[in-house]
């Protein structure tokens, strides 16, 4: 399996992606599970090379039907049992 | 202990009508220590008019930022209140009890110091803790210890 890289997406690319960015490498970390990760914003995301995004509800409605990769929805950044599942869920579809 | 927010940047139970009047009030303690433009404060309420309440990150607490600005912000620095009464952002984490203003000059200058805030702001109950304090000095102690 090749390192994934997944896209952490927020308004500017620089506030709420770098805390879910920071969630996400938690829990690659305390899996051993091995992948890149980066942050965007939603303007210039799906011109990003990357292999899944990870955004918040409000904003994946803006990209959903325009991007050609899977687009995971996280509704709470802080909550670690929803990221921790929706990274494995996105990771196991890798395997 | 490292200071992540200044005490002067940190209120308690601070009282707001509406979101935008919390995000205002969060911000107004940066101009206050004049650190960021009025300006910026308008950005941060212009991005949720424009992109919706996505700021609303976890149940009860809403990261107030805008894209990075040199002009508007002097230097990267957060700021912290906790609302005596919880506000709708029309949000599903709803209501709001604590509102935290993000003022970033680039993309890059702010990054250890919100890595830093991020990981105190993913323990357990942090958010509720904050909630309950009671002064701000309390509350100065929930995310600086």
């Amino acid at each position: 399996m090749t390192k994934p890289k997944i896209q952490c997406v927020c308004g500017f690319g620089c506030g709420s992606s770098l805390m879910l960015r920071m969630a996400i490498d938690d829990i690659l970390k305390k899996k051993s599970l091995d992948a890149d990760t980066f942050c965007g914003d939603v303007g210039t995301c799906l011109s990003n090379p990357c292999d899944s995004i990870f955004i918040s509800r409000e904003l994946a409605a803006r990209i959903a039907d325009r991007a050609n990769v899977p687009v995971i929805v996280i509704d709470d950044f802080m909550n670690s049992q929803e990221v921790e599942s929706k990274v494995l869920g996105y990771m196991n579809t890798l395997q | 202990m490292e200071e992540l927010i200044k005490k002067d940047n940190i209120r308690a139970n601070v009282i707001a009508e509406h979101w935008e009047d919390a995000i205002r009030k969060a911000g107004q303690l940066l101009i206050d220590n004049k650190k960021i433009e009025e300006d910026y404060i308008n950005s941060m309420i212009d991005s949720v008019k424009e992109l919706g309440p996505y700021i609303v990150l976890s149940q009860g607490f809403a990261l107030a930022h805008a894209a990075p600005n040199e002009t508007a912000v002097h230097e990267p620095c957060l700021s912290l209140v906790t609302l005596k009464k919880p506000i709708d952002f029309g949000s599903p984490n709803d209501p709001v009890k604590v509102v935290m203003c993000l003022a970033c000059t680039d993309k890059a200058t702010h990054v250890d110091l919100l890595s830093k805030v991020a990981k105190k702001l993913m323990k357990e109950n942090i958010i509720d803790d904050a909630a309950k304090c009671t002064s701000s000095d309390e509350l100065y102690h929930v995310i600086n210890d």
